[in-house]
């Protein structure tokens, strides 16, 4: 394989590490409540700006930590106070609230950190390069596929695995007959939802040193995350996994290879899958 | 069912009047006001025929928009006199509008609001990247029509001639809603099975409807390329259509009356907090998820709800 392959594959993994991470908790807690939420995507701006500041203070490695339990918190209680209420209320009120959410939590950031786009150094230990198949490719986003190769790894399984996944699978497949055997479907959406907007905010931290950070990663960020959820198949891990990399793989090599039709072929795919399999490829439990 | 009430009628007529009178008293500032409100009115209108007659949320009413503008812009620099050249961008927005619909018919509820997102990001990414569409400069130099009695290039002018279209889309829009199409539209709404069962195939109504909802963003498009004579990608943003939603639930969904009051109400409330904060946003959001709690019916879909009761 010649350099420039191995780098545009390693490219479209990165990308879909990124995807995934912000795909994972939108897709969840889409298959789980029904719920979509647009807000999903100011959750990973708020997460990128909260580990700016953070790694600004008290280093990378602490805001890595850090700002997704700050963006869970926010979720959670975004969630209890807000979300919750409207959950059921059929797709139009959602859309509104988590919209209205969008303009909030943008208006905040511009007043908090300003208009001005921010900055976040690699870190230190991740700043150098990587030979891997006589490519010369950079530590940091070697990191970005590990980290977000480990996260599916770990969702993955415990999904699979686990007693709270067979609970989510469950609650998925059939939310009223989890309830009727006895799974409390309330504290399972807090915790998939809480868990969710986490990832999201983890997926703005390790954005935050490839990405410059701006308001408008709010939308750039959500757009993509909604064609990987249509395209993966709702509430399914695997669905999110396999939707980033198709994702990932045609917005990278569609820029290197056909730079002129890059802007739609993403568009043309999310046409293609809605026409072929409008459940998605890996859809878990029926299309609501 | 749809009924062109006397409530309805005289609360349009009504907002038209007031408009009116504001843009005949008022100075250029109120011209220039009454028309935005006009064009959104418009724009409005048509996410209402998709959204609340249909049932088919779209989040893409503003990127239709911007391609009738574009259309129109495009149509009127290659030479096209402005009449044929207004069609011309109602065609594009109906034939754009009209083919993403087919594609997303193929899904219900929240999967149809994102698929019509991602389609309205298609539409504004490849303007935005196009260097025949002026990219992300856009077009200048766009025409404004000639209309016998009006000096439509005077601010006064063109907010009566915005008007008088917003009065033609409300008319044509009710026509429809009444005709044999538009009440089979809100009966496959209401009961998509009974609708099925009496052997109606729905897509071929949705999708027509969808269609015309979008050639009615078409003409909101267009007078809005004529209004600020300038297009660019800012009209196809995803915020845009955003917005019209926002409109449509503020001002009472499902009324066609309201989106009027909605459009003319969220033009002024814009104005009003844009002039003492940077940061209206917040006001619009914060409002929008109050709308929402207080049962979503909006101001004038509250106002015939009491008057009902």
């Amino acid at each position: 394989m010649s350099v420039f392959w191995t780098l545009q594959a390693l490219n479209a993994l990165q990308y879909a590490a990124l995807l995934f991470l912000i795909s994972a908790g939108l897709s969840v807690s889409f298959g789980l409540m029904g719920f979509v939420n647009l807000a999903h995507g100011a959750l990973y701006m708020l997460g990128a700006y909260i580990g700016v500041s953070i790694a600004g203070g008290v280093g990378f490695w602490t805001a890595l930590i850090v700002a997704p339990l700050a963006i869970g918190a926010i979720g959670a209680a975004l969630h209890q106070g807000l979300l919750r209420r409207i959950a059921g209320a059929g797709p139009m009120p959602q859309v509104l609230v988590s919209f209205g959410l969008v303009f909030l939590a943008v208006e905040a950031v511009r007043i908090i950190w300003g208009d001005v786009p921010l900055t976040l150094d690699v870190p230190k230990a991740l700043s150098g390069t990587r030979i891997i198949l006589d490519t010369a490719y950079p530590s940091y986003r070697l990191f970005v596929i590990l980290l977000g190769g480990a996260v599916a790894l770990s969702l993955w399984a415990g999904m699979t695995r686990s007693h709270l996944g067979a609970a989510i699978r469950a609650a998925v497949e059939n939310r009223d007959m989890a309830r009727a055997i006895g799974i409390r479907t309330e504290r399972l959406f807090l915790a998939v939802f809480t868990l969710g907007a986490s990832l999201a905010g983890l997926g703005g931290v390790i954005a935050a040193p490839i990405l410059s950070v701006s308001p408008s990663m709010a939308v750039t960020a959500l757009i993509p995350a909604l064609i990987v959820t249509v395209i993966g198949g709702l509430g399914s891990i695997p669905g999110a996994m396999l939707g980033a990399v198709i994702v990932a793989a045609i917005e990278v090599f569609g820029a290197a290879l056909w730079p002129d039709a890059s802007a739609v072929l993403i568009y043309a795919a999310l046409a293609a899958a809605l026409i072929w399999r409008p459940e998605g490829l890996l859809s878990a439990g029926r299309a609501r | 069912m749809f009924r062109l009430s006397a409530m309805r009628a005289g609360a349009f007529a009504a907002t038209v009047t007031g408009l009116a009178i504001w843009s005949l008293a008022g100075g250029f500032f109120a011209r220039e006001i009454v028309a935005e409100i006009a064009v959104l009115a418009i724009l409005v209108i048509a996410l209402d025929l998709a959204a609340g007659f249909g049932g088919m949320v779209s989040l893409a009413h503003g990127a239709i928009m911007g391609v009738g503008a574009y259309g129109y812009a495009l149509a009127a620099q290659a030479g096209l006199p402005v009449w044929n050249a207004s069609a011309c961008g109602i065609a594009v927005a109906a034939l754009f509008g009209g083919a993403m619909g087919a594609i997303c018919m193929r899904t219900r509820g929240i999967f149809f609001i994102m698929a019509t997102l991602a389609f309205g990001q298609m539409a504004w990414s490849f303007v935005f990247r196009s260097d025949a569409l002026g990219g992300d400069n856009g077009l200048g130099g766009v025409p404004r029509p000639a209309v016998p009695g009006l000096e439509t290039d005077a601010p006064l002018g063109f907010a009566i001639y915005a008007l008088a279209l917003l009065v033609l889309v409300f008319a044509l829009t009710a026509a429809f809603l009444r005709s044999r199409a538009g009440r089979m539209l809100e009966a496959l709404r209401d009961n998509p099975d009974r609708a099925a069962a009496l052997g109606i195939s729905a897509s071929r109504y949705r999708i027509g409807a969808f269609a015309l909802s979008s050639a009615l963003a078409g003409v909101a498009g267009v007078l809005a390329a004529q209004h600020i004579q300038f297009v660019s990608p800012e009209l196809l943003v995803w915020t845009a259509s955003g917005e019209a939603l926002v409109v449509l639930i503020l001002g009472g969904i499902g009324t066609l009356t309201g989106p009027v009051i909605g459009a003319a109400c969220f033009v002024l409330l814009k104005h009003w907090a844009a002039g003492w904060t940077d940061h209206w946003h917040l006001v619009i959001g914060a409002l929008l998820i109050l709308v929402v709690l207080a049962g979503g019916r909006g101001i004038y879909g509250e106002f015939e709800a009491r008057r009902h009761a």
